[in-house]
């Protein structure tokens, strides 16, 4: 997957990218708890690979998204380093939006693969 | 929810904007640096660790812009950031931002204003449900407006199907009442009304209960009342205890019983009424049985639901036509039944009040040009204004603003300075609409004038200020839109003038609108001096009019008099004449049954003694001796009347030269024996003086009408009118003395207003004058919004082409040549406004037709100063772009960009 299809000009696909990100966020802070967005960068480079590889700027229209939309809360704290850094963490409509997601996941992929499970005489 | 979270998120990005912004910074600072340790953990040099840090974020900006865009919305955001733009623009030109939003700040100002009080006086619905319902009853005889008698009245309402129900009104502006427990009488704004009224209109009382038909009953002697909600907060501080609380009207005693909603004032729009009175309780009985006299003005009624105005029309005429005929009368003479009609109107907004519609319409059309005045010169200012910008739009367009965005920013300017100047409007209107109220409806209307900011008001405030703001931006901004990329900012350099046409266009519409409205201030002008120098046959100057009622005897309206109570009202005004010529100030004093100017178009028969078959009508008044001194004026033969011309004496009357010149031709007129047409009066009566012709009710009568006086005292009529000559400077010492006077020998002698001859004269110019005010004052307006902008033209087409006057300069051009130049230009555009108004203004001075009076609406002289007018405004306005052309320096002008 290339991450490029982030990018603006490829409205539909970007969507779709946009949300497997926000899940991906979600589901980050739900196991891990409290994070800046640079952990939250390095988490999902840790499970995805190359996903979020290049270009970890994607990540901060993101988390703004789930922000306004009262997904996660943050608040100032104190990096590693000592220094003020933003921190995320789920509210609890972020973590109900985060099981509806789970299982709508869940069943959308179910579907699919039952889909792509496919043989000819199964549609006869 | 979710998404509606974030959109409110986004709409107030503006405002926390610059915090987030800090905040994002701050955090990619962080990750970054986060990163670059991360990298040198794992053994990178710290330069290399940082750029693959940044390296690995990906582009910043285009994620800050990203960012940003998430953050807000970005339509907003640049919109917000446009009208930013134009409002730093116009800080930066203050001049031009003042002037263009006071221009049209005027317009909408003064179209608001007239609106306002145009809603509320005659455009608006009555406040009962259904209005649309309503109809008026409107009796025509062979197409003319008619009255309708009261037992025909009676005949038509019980047999009728088509209405829910039809109510008669008459309006009692001053209907004097002594409250209980009070002994000073006063006077309150009464509507006598049929009893089905409130029913009729389909009203719930605020307090207590409204009139039904069991209180319309002749002669109980007793009646009741129903009071507005305005009269009863303000004579009884909204006390119940008012319901229940009598007042007598004449004799008869009335009782509160009730109190309307307070958004009903009356049938009438724009006219407030105090107080609701049955009809019939208050009526003499022979006035009720009577079909020769009417006693009430308006008739309305409601549809029944389903039937349509036209097949009520047809029932109510046939009706008509069955019980107008009177069939005490013989079968000759009569009017054929097939020319009485009823006309039905529809009644929303009450009985109408035609006249003062037409005035206010035709002011509200004069305000509505300025506006547009106005508003085409924002227009040309901005493009003007654009074109000397045209080298910044270019500069920005080259550093790749899209077209559009440059369109929409010119768009802003004007929509920022319409909205601007449409507030400044509405507070304008908002301001002046009482003080105009004032002016433009009579007194009686304006004391119970309620000026809500209806909604109409506000929408048409919001259509003139988005008219407005459509013309001032989209013209420049189409204009900004046209202009070629290409030629880049070498387009400053050619002589092509950008816009040029459009704002000569432009110019010389404004010119055809000004044109009509100087016009209209040309034709008034002459009207009110034509009018106001003209010889009324009467010398106004220093005459006291006293309008007076006298309300001794007689309990009803029009109950007949008794012999004796004629003579004793006889000898009562013989002692308060010569009271009143006692009293310090006053040169001489008359009573009389009419008075000058009274309104009042009272005619008798007459018969001439030498030719009895011959009978003729004669505008008629009693007056006491030394009227005509008192009035000025002038006996040509004869004598006035004096004090010996009293009931037993030879009975005499006075007639004008009119009356000699048509009935009596070349043969002198003294001496002739006249009596009236009327039965059981035959008594002859010899003409003792002649007096010279004069205006009966109105300066606008072009024939002299045949008049003839009769003394006071011989026929004792009630007076409503009595005049005073009084030393200048006694006026209002006089009226004091006087008003007292009358009061101690008669309290029920009323003296109920108190003007000068001379106002009660002008009284009815007020329409010509307030519309002559109105076109004045607007019309000054069109002309100098008009001078702005031919200015605007001409300063902006001299700046256009400083380059080339330079290069002809150099050539040997005399600077006269170049200012002739822009005169000429001037004038040209002058002229095709004028020849393009010229019609315009035919059709303006034709509509005002009905005002005019001594002149033509196409009055040649009229058009012809109004031209002239317009020629000198063009030349004062073109006289510095003029100047400035003609001082170029050619060496500046070929540096000039």
């Amino acid at each position: 997957v290339e991450i490029s299809l982030l990018e603006t000009n490829m409205s539909d696909k970007k969507d779709v990218q946009q949300g497997t990100l926000a899940l991906m966020v979600l589901k980050t802070l739900d196991v891990l708890g409290t994070l800046h967005g640079y952990g939250i960068a390095r988490r999902i480079e840790q499970i995805s690979g190359d996903l979020l590889a290049v270009n970890q700027g994607t990540l901060y229209p993101v988390l703004l998204k789930l922000e306004q939309e009262g997904a996660i809360a943050s608040e100032w704290g104190v990096s590693e380093n000592n220094r003020r850094a933003r921190f995320y963490r789920l509210t609890r409509a972020g973590r109900k939006q985060l099981q509806a997601e789970t299982r709508n996941w869940e069943e959308t992929t179910a579907l699919i693969e039952r889909f792509f499970s496919l043989k000819e005489e199964d549609l006869q | 929810m979710r998404t509606l979270r974030r959109f409110l998120f986004r709409l107030a990005n503006p405002i926390t904007r610059r915090r987030d912004e800090s905040r994002l910074r701050e955090e990619i600072e962080e990750h970054l640096r986060l990163q670059t340790a991360e990298n040198m953990r794992i053994g990178m040099a710290p330069d290399e660790a940082r750029r693959q840090a940044v390296l690995k974020f990906g582009a910043v900006e285009a994620f800050k812009e990203r960012y940003r865009d998430q953050r807000g919305l970005p339509i907003v955001a640049q919109t917000l950031q446009d009208i930013r733009y134009a409002l730093r623009s116009l800080r930066r030109n203050p001049g031009f931002a003042a002037v263009t939003i006071l221009i049209l700040a005027l317009g909408i100002g003064a179209t608001t204003a007239v609106f306002t009080v145009l809603n509320a006086s005659v455009l608006s619905p009555l406040r009962v449900p259904n209005p649309d319902e309503l109809v008026i009853v409107s009796p025509r005889l062979q197409g003319e407006r008619h009255i309708i008698f009261n037992p025909v009245f009676e005949a038509i309402r019980e047999s009728q199907r088509s209405l829910v129900g039809m109510f008669a009104t008459s309006q009692q502006p001053f209907l004097r009442v002594v409250m209980e427990g009070e002994t000073a009488p006063s006077y309150v704004r009464a509507s006598l009304v049929s009893g089905d009224y409130f029913s009729v209109l389909e009203l719930t009382p605020a307090l207590g209960r409204l009139l039904s038909e069991r209180d319309d009953v002749g002669g109980s002697g007793s009646c009741v009342a129903v009071i507005s909600d305005s009269f009863w907060k303000r004579r009884f501080g909204g006390d119940r205890g008012a319901l229940g609380r009598n007042f007598q009207v004449r004799e008869i005693s009335c009782a509160i019983v009730g109190v309307t909603p307070s958004s009903f004032s009356g049938h009438q729009a724009g006219t407030a009424t105090d107080v609701w009175l049955p009809l019939r309780p208050l009526t003499d009985s022979k006035l009720l049985a009577s079909r020769s006299m009417a006693f009430f003005g308006g008739v309305m009624g409601r549809l029944r639901p389903g039937v349509d105005i036209s097949q009520a029309e047809t029932e109510l005429t046939s009706l008509y036509q069955r019980h107008s005929q009177d069939p005490s009368q013989p079968e000759q003479g009569r009017v054929r039944a097939t020319d009485f009609g009823i006309r039905l109107i529809p009644g929303a907004r009450g009985l109408e009040r035609r006249q003062l519609q037409e005035l206010l319409t035709l002011i509200l059309g004069c305000a509505v040009a300025v506006l547009l005045i106005g508003t085409i010169n924002v227009a040309i200012l901005q493009v003007a204004r654009g074109a000397t910008r045209l080298r910044e739009l270019e500069t920005r367009a080259a550093l790749g603003a899209d077209r559009l965005r440059l369109l929409r920013q010119v768009a802003a300017e004007g929509t920022v300075i319409a909205g601007l100047g449409g507030v400044l409007g509405i507070a304008l209107a908002w301001v002046v609409t009482p003080a105009i109220a004032s002016v433009l409806v009579p007194g009686d209307v304006a004391a119970g004038f309620e000026m809500p900011l209806a909604q109409r008001v506000l929408g048409m405030a919001v259509m003139t200020t988005t008219l407005a703001s459509l013309v001032g931006a989209l013209l420049p901004a189409a204009r900004v839109s046209r202009f070629n990329l290409q030629v880049g900012p070498a387009s400053a350099r050619t002589m092509t003038r950008p816009g040029q046409r459009l704002t000569r266009a432009l110019v010389v519409a404004q010119f055809a609108l000004a044109l009509s409205l100087v016009t209209a201030m040309g034709l008034l002008l002459r009207t009110v001096v034509g009018l106001s120098t003209l010889d009324p046959g009467f010398r106004p100057d220093n005459v006291v009019v006293l309008d007076v009622r006298d309300e001794r005897s007689g309990s009803s309206f029009g109950v007949a008099d008794t012999p004796e109570a004629k003579s004793e009202r006889g000898a009562r005004y013989a002692v308060v004449e010569d009271r009143l010529k006692a009293l310090p100030g006053v040169q001489a004093a008359s009573l009389s049954w009419l008075g000058l100017f009274s309104q009042q178009d009272l005619l008798i028969g007459l018969i001439d003694r030498d030719a009895p078959n011959d009978r003729f009508e004669a505008h008629v008044d009693y007056v006491s001796a030394s009227y005509f001194e008192t009035v000025g004026m002038q006996i040509v033969q004869g004598r006035g009347f004096t004090s010996q011309d009293r009931e037993g004496s030879r009975r005499v009357a006075v007639v004008n030269e009119a009356l000699v010149r048509q009935r009596f031709g070349a043969v002198d007129g003294l001496g002739r024996q006249l009596a009236q047409d009327y039965k059981g009066e035959d008594r002859p009566f010899e003409v003792v003086g002649i007096v010279r012709d004069s205006k009966y009710n109105n300066l606008r009568e072009t024939a002299s009408r045949p008049m003839i006086w009769m003394p006071l005292l011989q026929a004792p009529f009630r007076i409503t009118s009595v005049s005073l000559r009084v030393q200048p400077g006694m006026e209002s010492a006089v009226v004091r003395e006087a008003e007292q006077t009358m009061t101690s020998i008669d309290p029920y002698l009323m003296v109920r207003q108190a003007k000068t001859l001379s106002a009660q004269v002008s009284e009815h110019l007020s329409r010509e004058r307030l519309l002559f005010k109105a076109s004045w004052s607007l019309g000054g307006l069109a002309l100098f919004l008009a001078a702005i902008g031919l200015f605007g033209t001409l300063a902006y087409g001299v700046t256009q082409r400083v380059r080339e006057m330079g290069v002809r300069l150099a050539l040997g051009a005399q600077s006269r040549t170049l200012l002739n130049m822009v005169l000429a230009e001037a004038l040209r555009l002058g002229v095709i406004g004028l020849i393009v108004g010229i019609p315009l203004a035919l059709v303006v001075g034709n509509s005002l037709r009905g005002f005019l009076f001594g002149v033509a609406p196409q009055d040649v002289v009229t058009l012809t100063g109004a031209s002239l007018v317009l020629i000198v405004t063009a030349f004062l306005a073109a006289y510095l772009p003029a100047r400035r052309a003609s001082r170029v320096d050619p060496l500046t002008a070929l540096r000039y960009e």
